[in-house]
Formats: structure tokens, sequence, C-alpha cells
């Protein structure tokens, strides 16, 4: 378990050069001066340009500055946002957990649904309701997510009134933020409309969470199904059949525990994917989101904003991808000694 | 009479043929080819069979419904939009654009990717692992945040989206194509040429490939039907093709504001959306099915 | 009475839309406390005769035979569920591959305390469960691990090969079979580690009176311990009879063919002569000889090889075939009944 770590850990620090690197070079590559890229002090006097020429070394070598631009991320110093001249730090800080929220709640939907609903196919392989399921779950991954944000929107919140369509709670509602993570600032907060403000935010996220989760069940239905069907012809099933095990014994003892194995190790790819769904589906549901934030800085060419948002949701990608693989090594006894 | 074959001979078709056969034997995945190659067909001759401009609207026909509506004009068999361009011209055009485009985006990067894939399968070493984590970390990126971060360097824009979108697939055929390949080459058939005495490049090109190239065409359909996300989805967030040109996401997004009014502006273009990827996928199931069947034997 | 008597079963798999009989017509029969050993080539179906026994074959696979009497109990007529809880208590099977027939992610003590029959144990659960662990170790104990203990708390690919097949049999031997199907036990370790779990077998036989059902591709190797042979070639019956009578007098060409390729029972044999071995190889299922399958590779093959034989049985030495390998006597006898089939078929 050891070696593991220390191999996860040196890959995840590679990775955070390659990924720092990558942003730093964002800045040379952006239209516009790298300095104002990377600082996003765009309406800077010529004294505080000198200033940040100091704080940045622009004068020294290529491999220093970005020794100092490390320096200036570890510190927490995003720059600014050209846009708004507000501090990007901050400004992450206050959206990231919103996203955080919405992946993990739809996360959540898409292996709580197709998880079960692959193990079905899997068992029933074959059959018409492995084929019922299979070609729902290729419709699933091959609707446009915002198209199917839309006729959600249609549907169930104009049509039918069952959910609102925009935003992450009602306004009425005044939650003080603590950790950022809207539940537990509600669960936190002493206000009297406690638990009407915890429903009203369950009602938000609803539909958002079940369209961004769609794409991503449709594809853990695929992993179940396939790994549930190779898991059933090993020969340790087999085995136990003729040890006289119930068909329920080998499902639920044997089967299941070594085919979420393989579907654990998907879980962090997986996830990178649901944050891209997630970005668009912010915008559509108007979900104060950091995936929302980027695509404004686009349209607003805040080159400091998209260098500093990238980095950040990599980073997070990637640490939930290293996290995905802890559970996956913790469950699985043979991937801990390598 | 002289006979051709006295025995009962198996005869062994390449493993193209044997895969072909067997993809030619499942309906479903026909039922997808064809409907794939008639969006190729209508990407190419799209634009002649269109019956009005897709760009230049009829001021006296703006936001008629479909022609299966009441209101509806059989010369407008989809009904317009709400500057009065017929929308069965618009998803024609647009089949050029977002289908066709995201096909010739597919096809240069397996090229460049297999290429590349290939060649640093050989490599060894340093440089081979400092190419595997390179290839985690990319690969860890999603792939329309990385065609995001791509559009808005170059800026917004069809061609910068086409270059993003190829960008973005060509490392995941590169990693396809190096792990397939150093996957085959560590068979024993590929031994024994290597001790024939067969070149690096004469093992690749006779011994590996033919025993690669279904995955990789499994890989290209999986990187044909994000390419056609990718590119509506940049197009819909008006980061990709720009207004007049009728795009599929493009179209959905400009339809957008009329949705109440005119549904089908926005029900037409994600349906097309639907209909390409769902062809694409299609054919893709029908290659890793006739994988496995090949495999299993 | 026969504890175990099969009569005419055949498996069928469906391929291409085209039947295939991997399994044609064979008959077996086990005594209590008989240790019987079923021979042939890879691929001859005895792996799959075995697992149709046990009733673990997948649904591609069809099986159906003529009688299927299990302690006088005619199985087939008896439902799926019935059958399956008469031959989970009765029979017990071991695989080939030890390794890949333990789940990898689970101890090996939870896995041989999950075979422990529940009707044995009394009390509460939580006694139950301190039961079913003095059991287990008692069963490692029986098949001669030394450090029960570790061994329950560790994971399959932490112990060998040889380890991983004393806990199959451990795990089979849990619920008290009346009938051990041993399917190649030793493929793939080493002699003397075979030796050691044929030694095992032997004494359980002897001890337990437990019948034991050796499968194995080598006849010489399973002689020293069985008392009755079975011999298959191709999904067909070719002969059986007592070890002796299979080794020192055998009926069939092509039993005579695996005896006289075995260096060690032709120890006459002029120094750097050629052993003997039948022409050609295994047919493949796909393309199957009709009547009697040996008969392109036979020596003896005649025209009324295209019909497959019937089994005579001379003084309990079973053979399947029209010209067996008799005195002189009686096979003309045998000739002259073979021919009249041939001429009835005709």
């Amino acid at each position: 378990m050891l070696i593991f770590t220390l191999r996860r850990l040196s890959l995840f620090i590679f990775t955070m050069i390659l990924l720092t690197v990558l942003s730093f070079s964002l800045s040379f590559l952006f239209p516009g001066d790298a300095l104002v890229n990377m600082s996003g002090a765009i309406n800077a006097t010529p004294a505080q340009l000198t200033n940040l020429q100091q704080s940045y070394q622009t004068q020294s070598n290529i491999f220093w500055q970005y020794i100092v631009y490390l320096e200036h991320i570890i510190n927490g110093n995003l720059g600014i946002s050209m846009a708004s001249q507000s501090d990007i730090g901050k400004e992450i800080l206050s959206l990231l957990p919103a996203t955080i929220e919405l992946s993990l709640a739809a996360l959540f939907v898409a292996m709580l649904i197709g998880i079960p609903l692959g193990f079905i196919a899997a068992i029933k392989h074959n059959k018409a309701t492995d084929n019922i399921i299979l070609s729902v779950s290729m419709l699933g991954y091959s609707i446009p997510v915002f198209w199917l944000g839309l006729l959600a929107i249609l549907t169930f919140s104009i049509t039918l009134g069952w959910f609102p369509s925009a935003g992450k709670i009602s306004l009425l509602f005044e939650i003080e933020l603590i950790t950022g993570i809207q539940f537990i600032d509600i669960l936190l907060s002493d206000s009297p409309y406690k638990w009407q403000a915890f429903s009203d935010a369950t009602a938000h996220i609803i539909l958002p969470a079940f369209v961004v989760a769609m794409a991503p069940a449709t594809i853990f239905i695929r992993l179940a199904r396939t790994s549930m069907i190779e898991v059933l012809e090993t020969s340790y099933i087999k085995a136990a059949n003729a040890k006289g095990l119930t068909f329920q014994q080998i499902i639920f003892r044997h089967a299941i525990r070594n085919a979420l194995i393989k579907i654990i190790r998907h879980v962090g790819l997986q996830f990178a994917n649901l944050i891209t769904i997630a970005m668009v589906t912010e915008v559509i549901f108007s979900w104060p989101g950091i995936g929302r934030w980027l695509i404004e800085s686009i349209y607003h060419r805040d080159y400091t904003a998209i260098q500093s948002g990238l980095l950040v949701l990599s980073c997070f990608i990637f640490v939930v991808h290293i996290f995905t693989d802890f559970i996956y090594a913790a469950l699985n006894p043979l991937a801990r000694g390598k | 009479m002289a006979r051709d074959k006295i025995y009962l001979e198996e005869v062994f078709p390449s493993p193209f043929m044997q895969h072909w056969q067997i993809f030619r034997k499942t309906p479903v995945a026909m039922a997808g080819f064809s409907c794939f190659i008639f969006l190729i067909v209508l990407a190419i001759f799209g634009p002649i069979l269109a019956p009005h401009s897709p760009v230049e609207g009829q001021l006296d026909m703006l936001l008629l419904p479909p022609a299966w509506h009441a209101d509806g004009n059989v010369s407008y068999l989809l009904g317009t939009d709400e500057l009065g361009r017929d929308m069965l011209s618009r998803l024609m055009y647009g089949t050029s654009l977002t289908f066709g485009l995201s096909f010739v985006v597919v096809i240069t990067s397996l090229i460049v990717g297999v290429v590349i894939g290939s060649l640093s399968a050989l490599t060894t070493g340093l440089k081979s692992s400092f190419l595997n984590h390179f290839l985690d970390v990319i690969l860890s990126i999603p792939s329309l945040l990385l065609a995001i971060i791509i559009v808005a360097i170059l800026g917004p824009g069809i061609n910068n989206t086409v270059w993003a979108v190829v960008m973005v697939l060509i490392p995941q055929f590169i990693h396809i194509t190096r792990y397939a390949v150093k996957e085959e080459s560590r068979k024993d058939y590929v031994l024994a040429s290597r001790l024939d005495g067969a070149s690096k490049f004469r093992i690749l090109y006779y011994s590996i490939f033919p025993n690669i190239v279904d995955r990789i065409m499994s890989q290209a359909t999986l990187a044909q039907s994000a390419a056609i996300l990718d590119i509506a989805t940049l197009g819909f967030l008006g980061l990709g093709a720009q207004i007049p040109l009728p795009e599929w996401g493009a179209t959905l997004a400009n339809g957008l504001d009329l949705f109440y009014i005119a549904p089908w502006t926005v029900y037409l273009p994600g349906l097309a959306i639907l209909f390409a990827v769902v062809a694409t996928n299609l054919v893709g199931e029908g290659i890793r099915h006739a994988l496995k069947l090949r495999k299993d034997r | 009475m026969n504890l175990l008597d099969i009569r005419n079963l055949s498996i069928e798999l469906l391929h291409d839309e085209q039947r295939i009989l991997a399994v044609d017509k064979v008959s077996l029969s086990m005594k209590e406390g008989e240790v019987r050993g079923l021979v042939g080539e890879s691929g001859s179906g005895k792996s799959l005769l075995a697992q149709a026994i046990v009733g673990v074959l997948n649904d591609k696979w069809h099986v159906h035979a003529d009688r299927f009497h299990w302690r006088g109990v005619d199985l087939l007529r008896l439902s799926i569920a019935e059958r399956k809880v008469i031959l989970s208590r009765d029979i017990a099977m071991i695989f080939q591959e030890p390794m890949a027939c333990l789940d990898p992610t689970t101890t090996i003590g939870e896995q041989l305390s999950e075979a422990i029959d529940e009707q044995s144990l009394t009390g509460f659960f939580w006694q139950k469960k301190q039961q079913r662990n003095q059991a287990a170790v008692k069963l490692l104990h029986k098949v001669g691990i030394k450090k029960p203990d570790t061994c329950l708390d560790s994971y399959p690919h932490q112990l060998t090969e040889t380890l991983c097949q004393r806990v199959m049999i451990a795990i089979a031997l849990a619920r008290r079979p009346m009938l051990l199907i041993a399917d190649e036990p030793t493929a793939a370790m080493e002699n003397t580690n075979q030796g050691q779990i044929f030694r095992l077998l032997a004494s359980l036989n002897q001890l337990k009176k437990m019948s034991i059902l050796l499968i194995s591709h080598d006849l010489e190797n399973i002689t020293h311990w069985t008392n009755t042979i079975t011999v298959m070639y191709s999904g067909q019956f070719v002969e059986a009879g007592t070890t002796e009578q299979i080794f020192n007098k055998p009926l069939h060409p092509y039993t005579k063919a695996l005896v006289d390729s075995s260096p060690s029972a032709n120890f006459h044999l002029p120094a750097k002569s050629r052993l003997m071995t039948l022409p050609g190889s295994i047919p493949i299922l796909q393309h199957l000889p009709i009547g009697c399958r040996l008969g392109p590779r036979c020596p003896r093959a005649q025209k009324a090889c295209v019909i497959a034989p019937t089994v005579t049985n001379f003084h309990g030495h079973k053979v399947s075939c029209h010209f067996p390998l008799l005195p002189i006597k009686s096979s003309a006898k045998a000739v002259k009944s073979s021919a009249k089939a041939v001429k009835g078929a005709c």
C-alpha cells in the first residue's frame, strides 16, 4: 500500500507540474501581453505595471518566471479578473463548491441508476430486458446534453411546473456561506425557514443533476453490464455454483463485488466527462458554478480567468481521479501490491 | 471435369474481412451503417439538393411551422425560422458542417494519431514513460474543456473549432494505437516474425496493423460521435460556428429565444444531432460486437 | 447399487444455427467408494460431461440423457431446483486452475465457510459464526494445510497453486459429498505437487469412502490411483473397464494406441525405436466425422465404421467398436453382429 501511495503521489506531482506548465504557457499563447494575461491587470498604471513586473520577475529567464508563477499559485494569488477586476481566487472559491455539489449529486444519481440497471442487463444477458436497457442507454449517450436540458426545462418546469428551471435556490432564502456547499450551509444555518430552504434547494438541484447524470449513467450501465458479464463467465462463479450456493448468494457475495471493483476504476475517468457536461448544463440552468463562469469569461475574453479556471478545474478532476484510484486499491486486494 | 476443391477446406479470411462478415449479419449495425452512408452522401450533396438558401430568408414566410401543421406550407417542409429561412435547407447544409466536418476531423486526427502512436509504441525507456504520463494527463482533461480552451486561444469560429477538435482527438488516437500496438507486440506471433529477422516497420505493417485495425475503427466511431457532439456544443455555446452558418448546434441556439413560439426550431436541429450520433454509435456498436464475437471464436 | 448411473448422455452446442454434438451418447456409472478415471485427449468432452453432471453448464449447451440416476433417484424427473439441491449436497467438484476458481476479492476463510452446510450448525448467529470458523480450520487440517489460521485470512493470489487446490478440495469436502469430481486437478502443476494432490485424494477415498471421478488427459498418470477407467474420444464413449483390463488388455484400437504411446507401459520396446501413435489429430467440433469418430484415424477402420458402433459388454469390460481387439473366437461374433447392423442401416 505504501508503494501504491508513493506511485500515486509521484503521478500527482508530475501532473500538477504539467498542468501548471500548461497554464503558464497559456498566458503566452493568449493574445496580448503575457504579464497582463497572467495578472489580469488590464488597466494598470505604468507604476503598477513595474510593480507587477517585479512581482512576476519578467526580466529573468523563462524557467525562473515559471517558478515565480508557481509561487504565486501556491500562495493562492491567481490574479484578478480582466472583466470585473475582482480577485479570481476568491471568485473561484465561491463558485467551485456549487459545481462540486452539482457534479457529485449527478455522479451519485448516475451510479445509483446506471450500475443496478447494468447488472440487471447482464444477468438477463441476451434477453428482452437486456436489449431494452441497451437501446435506452445507447439513446442516452447519443443525446446532446444542451438539447436534453432544454427538453427537460420545457417538460418539467414549464409544462408540468414540477421543478424550477434556473438557479440553485430561490432568492427568498438568505443562506450564509460557510462551507460553500449549499446543503451543508442550510443545515448549519439557524434560519427558521431551514427546512423550506432545504426542500427548495433540493427541488432546484434535481433537474440539472438528472440532466448531467444522463450520459454518465448510460456509460455506467454499459460498464456494469460488460464487467458483470465478464465476472459471471469466470471459473470462480462456476466453482461457487458447483459449491451449492444459490443464484442470489453467488450474485450478492461474489459477482457484485468483483464487478464493482472493475467499475470503480472507470469512475475517475467518467468524472472528467461529467464535469464537461456539468459546464454546459450550468449555462442552460443558470447554475452559479465554475463552468458557467468559465464560459462567460471566454465570451469576455477574460484570459486570466480562463487560465486559472482551467487550472483549478483540471486539478479538481485529477484529485477525484486519484481519490477513486485509492478506493479501487482499498477494495481490490490484487491492486495493492502493484 | 476438374474440380477446384477436392477436400473440404476452411477458408480463413483476413481479420478485417472476418470482421465485415460478422458485421454484415447484424441487422441493427447495418441499419446504422446505412444511415451513416446516407449522412455522408447528404453531407457531400446536401448543398446541391437543398431547396432554398440556408442564409437568405423569405421575409413573408417568418416562423412557418412544419408542413404537417395546419398552418404549414409544403414548399417549406420543416418550416422556417424567425428570419424566414427554410429549416430543411438549413439542416441539409448543417449536415456538411456538423457531420461532414466531424468526419473530416476524425479522419485527420486518426491518420496523425495512428502514425504518432505506432511510432511511439516502438520507443522504450524514459521517453516512453514520459509520454505515458503526458498522455494520461492530457486524457484526464475532458475533451470538450480542452476544445473550449483551444478555441479561447484561437478565438471563436468554425475553422478554429475544427482545429480544436482535431487537436483534442489526436491524443486519444495516439493512446489507443500505442496501447494496441504494445499489447499486440507482446504476443508470440510477433516474436516469431521478429525471430525471422523482420524489421520493426515490417512487423508493424504486416503483422500488427491487420490485427488492430478494428480496434482503431471502433475508436474512430467513438471519436466521431464525440466530434459531432463537441462541434455542436461549441456551436451552441456560441464559440463555434458563427451566426449565419447553419451548423446544427448554432441553429439550435438560434432558436432558443423563440423556443415557446416556434419549438420546431429547437426540436429539429436537436433531432438531427441525435440521429447522426445514434447512427455513428450503432456502427461503433456493431464493430465492437463483431470484435467480441471474433475474439470468442 | 450404483451411486451414479448415466445412460446415453448427449450435450449439444448451438453454433451458427447448427447443432454440434459435443458429447455423443456417453454412458457412465459409478459405484460407492470407487475411484474412476475418465480419460481422453483435450477436447474429447470430459470436462463438459463432468460439468453437465454437476449442472454448471451455461445456457449455450443443451444436455439430455436417457437415464440419469443418483443413488436410485431418477434426477430427470425432478425439477431443476430439486435436482440442484440433491446434486450440491452429494456431489462436489474441483476444477483445473484452482487459482482462477477462487474469488480473488474474498478471503479463503469466507469462501470456505460459506460452503459449510447451514444445517450442521446450531445456536445463534454469533455461535454459528464461531462454529463455521472452527469447521473451516478443521477442513483445512483435513487437506493437510499446516497453518490454517494464516491461510484463512489470505487472498487466493497470496497462496501457491497447490495450496489453492487443497483449499478447493477443502471447500468440496465441506458438504461431505458422496462423490467428488476432480477435473484435471493437477493440470499445470509440477510432478511432486501432483503426487501430493493425488495422495490426498486417495486417502480421502479410503478414509471417507468417498467416490472420486478423476478426469485426466494422461492415462499413464492416473492408473496408480484408479480402480476403473472410462475412455472417451472426441465426445464419444470408447471403452470402460477396470484399470487392469484397460491397461493390459485394451479392446478398442484407440485405447490400444493410448497405452502403446506411453513409454512406461512399453518398457520391452527396443531402444531408439518409435513409439506407436495414431496418424492425424482429434477432429475439430465443426467437422466431426460421421459414425465412429475415430474412423479416419483408426488402423482397423472398415466400411462398417461410418455407422456409430453400439456398446458391447465383455464381462464388465465395455467397448464401443465394430472390430474390437479380441481373441479370435469372440471377435468373429462381434464382426458378424456389426455387419448385421450395417446391413440393417443400409
